[in-house]
């Protein structure tokens, strides 16, 4: 045989190979847990566009080749082009930083004919709930969180660092809006920054998460109850409550969102020293009271600690230290923009006796929240009333 | 290319009937009872997925529910209506691997889910009393009927 | 489907090649029923208009073949043919352009505007338009042979290979080989070769240049630097990307038989804009001369009307692109730079210069070509090159586009594109001379390339859209 008819063979049997390999392999995989083959499923179901679409998906999700290659390609392309995929960006020092909260300080909002306006914009949603809500005589105060790449611009980019610009252009412009509009809101970018100043070192965030650290939650926290006691929505309670400081590891929700061990490895549990808030006449934990005149809604950013490991050191416990006083709260990651006010509309009782709504979001949610910005009605008085 | 038309044909004819037999190896008939979707939870129901609005968001940072419509067929505990909104906890991934700290035990054997499919699932209601994620809900402004929490959803094939 | 998809590599592609290579019965029929299921797999719906372009050009074909030379019927078929088949481009491609700049006019003269009427555009219309309507054309110039039945001729303008983005394959290219075609381990082994070779560069290396594209003129207000390396970027994916696909329908070709032209020719080595219409997507160049150019009348009306008809032709193959007025400014760009050029006798200002310096000042006329090309409106292009040129600093977020650019990964990814775009080495020529050490690195990055598919995000051809 010649060498170039080989060579021909060679590379087809090999070609052949890996392509029909895949589906005969993938087939007899499903054979042999004793399941029909997937790839039939094309046969059960209308074939139109949207059908088509998830059974591409479905079957390159569950494909046996792609479940077992696909970390290994991610740790390859790791180590070899420092690339942690679509959704996170490496910065410096070990930082890691959720990408869609860079996208949404990088690209112009509101937006132009390449990334379209999302069909609500948030100061309607929220102008509307402030006007509902002050029907009921029930204040609202907004808190928009800083994404991370807004208060630590320099541990992403080598160029902030000299420049000093002020890289949350859109979220600041919102903010004025939400002035212009009459919506009481807290600026917790600029407390940040002059903590910064006052602290260059200051850890305000987590390094590989895309939340708040303890330090820069109590900040916040403090300073939405200054703001309370200035308006005078909501006096002072009398319940006391203590701290104690409490260690956990976190690996990081960025890290989590990579879900590839072998990189999560790569970098060290981050250890946080959370202040969880005990109540002193009781020694439990902080818990929520329903029935507070203070309700809390928002994001992540009130999870963390809260809900999660350690429990009861989160932003709505130190509020309540703050203001002597147990919170009501709803609670959706991702979801402030919406699905906490879709929650409210499912829990009427949770209306009753309240004085003060306090609305947490973070900045990116602005474009990026889950379900955008419905208009969502509170739930009727009747419904509260008989509740 | 290489090969006879006789060789063709034979190998056309074992191609299908392999294709056949693949076919039908996994498609018996099943009603999706086994000991999880008939202990669990308060009620258990068959019920036709009816419709899916909008797509699954990716789960990337976050976890959510996704209320799907289901028209009830038969119900097996408790009580419910003809048609009921099931929360799905992140219903992007197969049942079987669904579970996780925050979602508390669920499970079952559907992969994936598809308008027009049946399931037999094990249900909570209300699904905050449940659920401790985002709860996206496209019939919000539909409906107030209370939202219930799957907890077990196998496949039915009748 | 996507030839860079899971589906199409490990179910259609395989199932098609085994089916296809085992009927002893007519296989352009088989083929046909593949490619309408290729196609319909982006929407059902969108196979109609195929199967109806299809219908109406091999209708208007045969009555143009059966009707005597000169006579008013073949006329009437060969117009009903144009203007069916530009209507029915027109219609999905362009009526909302049409639509939102008679509602800008209209704004601009006070009056309310009209309900726009939203318009799906099918995926390769512009193709497959152009393809079938090849057909009665050439038929009507006696350039072909009428086809023998309505199945091949359905066959040519759905062939999966190329349908979505060419090679523009014309009737009479390939009108032989739907009746005869080899089937050979050489032919199939080349092929082979190719789409490899094409898969790896478009998952390798068009899509890493894509992230830093989009991120840069996605951004509000790029920094000097950050927009040169984002169009340098652009270059590279739109070059890696459509000479990916074209190799990769070239190689699917070969291996069911048939033989496409060629579509790229080193592009970026290119020295003058005359010599890069003659490198860069050559079957369109190709097409627009023999089928717009010539037909205005080429250069045989004297000197002013040839640049006339020029940039009449570049202008409209910059609207086949798409509606919108970035790329009608584009073509203009590059009709009136050729038209200059003709018009020194096909030779550039700069083509006394070094040839080294020749080819980089195209490079930089082209990049300013693809700012029009990429860039979501004239607006933004303007934004765009303000930026090129230093008349607008970095503001707000924007300084945080080093972070996604310049890292290892794109650094990387660019300098190989450079590289390969410089030393001009092209698929089809180096696919011509196989030896075992190439095979093993086709093979190697073929796989190297699947692997990279599983942990990218869906990421279509570029030239899906036109």
């Amino acid at each position: 045989m010649a060498v170039s008819r080989r060579v021909q063979l060679s590379l087809v049997s090999i070609f052949l190979l890996v392509i029909f390999g895949e589906g005969i392999a993938q087939a007899l995989i499903e054979l042999g847990r004793g399941e029909r083959p997937q790839a039939l499923d094309l046969f059960t179901r209308t074939p139109n566009a949207a059908n088509l679409r998830a059974y591409e998906t479905e079957m390159e999700k569950t494909a046996w080749s792609a479940k077992a290659l696909r970390p290994v390609m991610q740790y390859a392309r790791y180590a070899g082009y420092g690339d942690l995929g679509e959704k996170a960006l490496i910065g410096r020092d070990g930082w890691l930083f959720y990408r869609p909260g860079v996208t949404f300080l990088l690209e112009p909002w509101p937006q132009t004919a390449a990334t379209p306006m999302p069909q609500e914009d948030p100061l309607e949603a929220i102008v509307a709930f402030r006007d509902a809500l002050a029907e009921r005589g029930i204040a609202l105060l907004v808190v928009p969180a800083p994404g991370k790449p807004s208060v630590y611009p320099e541990r992403l980019s080598g160029r902030v660092a000299r420049t000093r610009t002020d890289v949350h252009g859109p979220t600041r412009t919102f903010m004025e809006r939400l002035g212009e509009a009459g919506v009481s809101y807290v600026d917790l970018f600029t407390l940040y920054r002059e903590a910064r100043i006052a602290d260059p070192d200051a850890q305000l965030y987590l390094a590989r998460d895309t939340h708040w650290s303890p330090a820069g939650l109590r900040m916040a926290a403090s300073a939405v109850a200054d703001r309370i006691r200035a308006e005078g929505w909501v006096a002072e309670g009398a319940v006391v409550y203590e701290e104690k400081v409490v260690t956990i590891q976190r690996q990081g929700d960025v890290l989590r969102m990579v879900d590839t061990p072998r990189i999560a490895a790569e970098f060290e549990l981050e250890r946080v020293d959370c202040q969880q808030i005990i109540e002193t006449a009781t020694g439990e934990p902080y818990h929520d009271d329903p029935a507070s005149p203070v309700l809390v809604l928002g994001d992540s950013f009130l999870r963390i600690y809260e809900r999660d490991e350690p429990g009861s050191a989160g932003f709505i416990a130190h509020l309540a230290r703050e203001m002597k006083q147990s919170m009501a709260s709803i609670v959706s990651d991702g979801g402030a923009s919406t699905l906490v006010r879709q929650e409210l509309q499912r829990k009427p009782e949770l209306l009753r006796g309240k004085k003060l709504v306090i609305w947490e979001f973070v900045e990116r949610d602005l474009r990026f929240g889950m379900e955008g910005w419905k208009l969502v009605s509170l739930p009727n008085t009747e419904t509260v009333a008989a509740s | 290319m290489f090969i006879s038309a006789r060789a063709a044909h034979g190998t056309c004819v074992f191609l299908l009937l392999l294709a056949v037999l693949a076919g039908c190896g996994g498609s018996a008939r099943t009603d999706g009872a086994d000991p999880k979707v008939t202990s669990l939870g308060s009620i258990e129901v068959t019920a036709k997925l009816v419709d899916i609005i909008g797509e699954f968001p990716p789960n990337d940072l976050y976890d959510y529910a996704y209320v799907l419509k289901y028209e009830v067929m038969q119900t097996h505990r408790g009580e419910a209506p003809k048609t009921i909104y099931v929360g799905q906890y992140n219903p992007l991934k197969p049942r079987a691997e669904a579970a996780d700290a925050r979602s508390g035990e669920i499970g079952g054997n559907v992969t994936a889910f598809h308008a027009g499919e049946v399931h037999r699932i094990a249900l909570e209601v209300p699904i905050d009393d449940y659920c401790m994620v985002g709860i996206i809900n496209k019939y919000a402004e539909q409906t107030q009927e209370p939202i219930y929490w799957a907890v077990w959803t196998n496949r039915v094939v009748q | 489907m996507v030839f860079t998809s899971h589906i199409f590599i490990f179910y259609f592609l395989p199932l098609t090649l085994l089916v296809y290579y085992l009927l002893p019965v007519p296989r352009n029929f088989f083929l046909l029923v593949m490619s309408y299921i290729f196609y319909g797999w982006w929407n059902p719906w969108f196979a109609s208009l195929m199967l109806f372009a299809s219908y109406v050009n091999y209708v208007c074909g045969h009555v143009i073949a059966t009707s005597p030379v000169g006579s008013a019927r073949r006329k009437r078929a060969l117009v009903a043919s144009v203007v069916i088949s530009l209507t029915t481009l027109g219609f999905f491609k362009y009526f909302m352009f049409f639509e939102n700049n008679l509602n800008a006019m209209l704004g601009v003269l006070g009056a309310g505007a009209l309900p726009v009427i939203q318009i799906t555009l099918p995926i390769g219309i512009s193709f497959f338009i152009f393809q079938s309507l090849s057909y009665p054309i050439d038929v009507y110039r006696g350039d072909s042979p009428p086809v023998r039945n309505f199945f091949d001729f359905a066959c040519f303008v759905a062939l999966f290979p190329q349908l979505i983005a060419g090679p523009i394959v014309r009737y009479n290219t390939i009108a032989e080989q739907l009746v005869q075609r080899d089937h050979t381990m050489e032919k199939f082994a080349s092929g082979a070769a190719l789409f490899m070779l094409g898969f790896a560069k478009k998952i390798l290396l068009a899509n890493q240049m894509g992230g830093p594209a989009d991120a840069v003129f996605a951004a509000e207000s790029p920094a000097m630097l950050d927009a040169w390396f984002g169009v340098v970027a652009y270059a590279f994916q739109i070059y890696f990307d459509f000479s990916a696909y074209s190799d990769m329908a070239i190689g699917l070709g070969r291996m069911f038989g048939f033989e496409f032209p060629r579509n790229f020719n080193a592009p970026y080595l290119s020295d003058s804009i005359t010599d890069f219409w003659r490198r860069w997507h050559i079957s369109l160049s190709t097409f627009l001369r023999d089928y717009l150019y010539i037909p205005l009348g080429g250069n045989r009306h004297g000197e002013r009307r040839t640049y006339i008809n020029l940039t009449i032709v570049m202008l409209l193959g910059g609207l086949w692109h798409g509606a919108n007025w970035t790329f009608v400014i584009w073509g203009a760009f590059h009709g009136l730079l050729l038209a200059f050029e003709r018009w020194r006798g096909k030779e550039s200002v700069y083509s006394r210069l070094p040839r080294p310096l020749r080819v980089g000042i195209t490079f930089v006329l082209v990049l300013f070509s693809w700012v029009l090309f990429r860039a979501v409106d004239i607006h933004a292009a303007t934004a765009y090159f303000k930026a090129m040129f230093g008349l607008a600093s970095a503001s707000g977020g924007s300084v945080l586009l080093d972070s996604i650019l310049y890292t290892r990964g794109n650094l990387i990814v660019m300098a190989l594109c450079a590289a390969l775009a410089i030393c001009g080495t092209q698929a089809h020529d180096w696919v011509a001379r196989l030896t075992m050490p190439r095979v093993v690195l086709l093979l190697g990055l073929f796989v190297l390339a699947l692997m990279t598919m599983f942990v990218q995000a869906f990421n279509p051809f570029l030239y899906f859209q036109f």
